[in-house]
Formats: C-alpha cells, sequence, structure tokens
C-alpha cells in the first residue's frame, strides 16, 4: 500500500474516476471532480462531485486518478480505495483507506521510463520476481515467443489500416 | 459474435481513445480501476486488453468475477473534438496469450500506434528479452458488451442514454 501523503497529488489531476459495483454485480464509473478533505480524527475523505453519481453510501468504490499526453508517455497514476459515505445534502465521499500505486514503488504516482533509470530497475527486479512467481505457480515453461513473427503481422495490420 | 449496432459516435470513441479506465472487482468486493489500452474488435463484437503476468490481478478477478466496465472519459491523443464519455459494461472471458491470434496483434498495433516511443523496447533484442514478462508474456481478457451507455460530448449533466444492451 502507497504513503497516504500521496493524497497531495490530486490537485495535480483535472478530475478521477470513481467505480464502485451495482447491485447487478456489474462495476461502474464515473468522472468526478475531487477534493481532498483531512480529518485530523479519523481516515481522510475524498469529496466528490459529478453528474448522477447515484451510488449507495456503504458501499466499497475505488477513485482512479491517472493522465498521459499525446505519446502516451508522462504516464502518472494511483487508485484510491475506500468506502462510499453521504457527504452533506445531495454529496457523495470516499473514506479513504489505502492507496495502490501499481509502479513498485509507495512515494510516487509516475509510472517507470527510461529517463528514470533507479525507478526503472526497481521496476525490473519487481516485475521480474512477480513473472517468475506466476511462471512457478502455472507449472509448465511459458512456449516460446516469435519476436520477429509478432512484428511482421503487427506491421501488416498496420499496413491493411492504412 | 456478431459486430455491434452502436452509434457511429460511439464507434469512434472505443476505436481512439488511447486507454480506456477498466475496473474488475476482488474477492472482497472491492473494484480495482487501472488505465489500459484496448482494442476494438469490431468483427468479433468485443473489446481487448492485455495485461503482463507479473501483475495478473485484474486477470484473477475477472476470473472470478467475470463482469467487467470500461470507461472511456479521457480524450488525450485521440484527436476527437469533444467526444461522448462511454461506459460499457460487459462479460469478460480470460486466457493467456500463447498464440498470438488476430486481436492480439490488433492490440498490440494499438500500443505502437499510440506510444510509438515504445518500439524502442520491442525492436531491441535485449531490452524485449529483457522486458519479456511484461511485453510478451500476458494474459488477455475479451469483452463482450453487455451493455453500453453514452454521456452527451459536453457532459454537461444530462444523463447518459443507453445505446445498447443484449441478453
Amino acid at each position: 500500500m502507497a504513503d497516504l501523503r500521496l493524497l497531495d497529488r490530486i490537485g495535480d489531476y483535472r478530475s478521477g474516476v470513481l467505480s464502485w459495483v451495482q447491485p447487478d454485480g456489474y462495476p461502474a464509473s464515473r468522472r468526478c471532480t475531487v477534493e481532498v478533505v483531512a480529518d485530523p480524527g479519523g481516515a481522510p475523505r475524498l469529496a466528490l462531485a459529478g453528474t448522477d453519481l447515484s451510488v449507495e453510501p456503504g458501499g466499497r468504490a475505488c477513485v482512479l486518478f491517472h493522465r498521459h499526453d499525446e505519446r502516451l508517455e508522462g504516464l502518472h497514476q494511483m487508485v484510491v480505495k475506500g468506502t462510499l459515505a453521504d457527504d452533506g445534502p445531495g454529496g457523495v465521499a470516499l473514506i479513504v483507506e489505502g492507496i495502490v500505486t501499481a509502479n513498485g514503488r509507495g512515494d510516487t504516482d509516475a509510472m517507470p521510463h527510461a529517463s528514470a533509470p533507479l525507478h526503472m530497475l526497481a521496476f525490473y527486479r519487481a516485475g521480474r520476481s512477480a513473472a517468475r512467481a506466476y511462471l512457478t505457480k502455472r507449472g509448465s515453461p511459458w512456449p516460446p515467443i516469435p519476436f520477429d513473427e509478432i512484428g511482421r503481422r503487427v506491421a501488416e495490420h498496420n499496413a491493411r489500416r492504412g | 459474435m456478431p459486430p455491434l449496432e452502436l452509434p457511429a459516435d460511439v464507434v469512434d470513441v472505443l476505436r481512439r481513445t488511447f486507454t480506456a479506465e477498466i475496473t474488475t472487482v476482488n474477492r472482497a468486493g472491492q473494484p480495482m480501476t487501472w488505465p489500459s489500452v484496448t482494442y476494438f474488435d469490431e468483427a468479433e463484437g468485443r473489446i481487448i486488453c492485455a495485461v503482463s503476468i507479473a501483475y495478473p490481478v485484474k486477470a484473477y478477478n475477472a476470473r472470478r468475477h467475470p463482469q467487467v466496465s470500461l470507461l472511456y472519459s479521457d480524450p488525450t491523443g485521440s484527436g476527437l473534438d469533444r467526444p461522448r464519455t462511454v461506459l460499457v459494461q460487459g462479460t469478460a472471458e480470460v486466457a493467456e496469450v500463447l498464440d498470438y491470434p488476430p486481436d492480439i496483434i490488433g492490440l498490440f498495433a494499438t500500443v505502437a500506434d499510440r506510444q510509438p516511443d515504445s518500439s524502442r523496447f520491442t525492436g531491441n533484442r535485449v531490452v524485449r528479452r529483457l522486458f519479456n514478462w511484461y511485453l510478451f508474456q500476458r494474459i488477455a481478457l475479451r469483452i463482450t458488451p453487455d451493455r453500453v451507455l453514452a454521456w452527451p460530448g459536453d457532459d454537461d449533466g444530462a444523463m447518459p442514454v443507453e445505446v445498447l444492451r443484449r441478453g
């Protein structure tokens, strides 16, 4: 679980994506604006504002924050997990229970990139170790990967699409 | 699976949005949402994404709880002007990517197109072997939409319109 101080980064995002689970079992999501509200006596909460946030208080939910540039670089992301609660008349809040970054570190919302070699190295080591654990649990080895054939077929796919 | 009958502007969103926000539900009933590049396999009426074997939680969640959702709400890079926000709720099939069928090739091509700098990795023999576990050893989620909702392009508080329901 990441450091709760990452809540300070929420101001870097224009909005977040609230997700919850409907009674029929399907998840649903809605983009909303978010304000962090500190509570010296308890857990911080995210005050959520958006249209048709017809969600039931008490349910589990999360808010994803992410952004990228026009070349799908400069990736930043983090997920705040928690429970939905009423937040004044017509308002909804997420009571924060934790933050997940999925980038190999708990102190930043930046995704690893070649321009940050130490972060990339940490990501590589953690990812390789996790992949080995998956393959060990799987039992049989992963089949050989036809890199050149994949490259050729990707090029053909792109040529067909123009 | 037949192609989906969707409005043209919704199809544009599914084709061109760089990342969808995909939500799966874990054993504790906790929804978890992450951005993911998706490929709209229009001929089969499905949406494809894939996760690394190093980070298989989305796949495990979807095996246990196949109802998933995809929100298309960030147009950055898509070239779309004030596109509709689209929510797809569907059923996921999960399978390791072992033989690189056309939909997976379509997904790889989509990643290469949207993230052109990634070709420095995938085209480098040393790097692609080092990051094999991230780039190529993957688990696919093939999502058949059951319900699709769309909001207006300016999303000024209007309620969504249901543009597809199956089953």
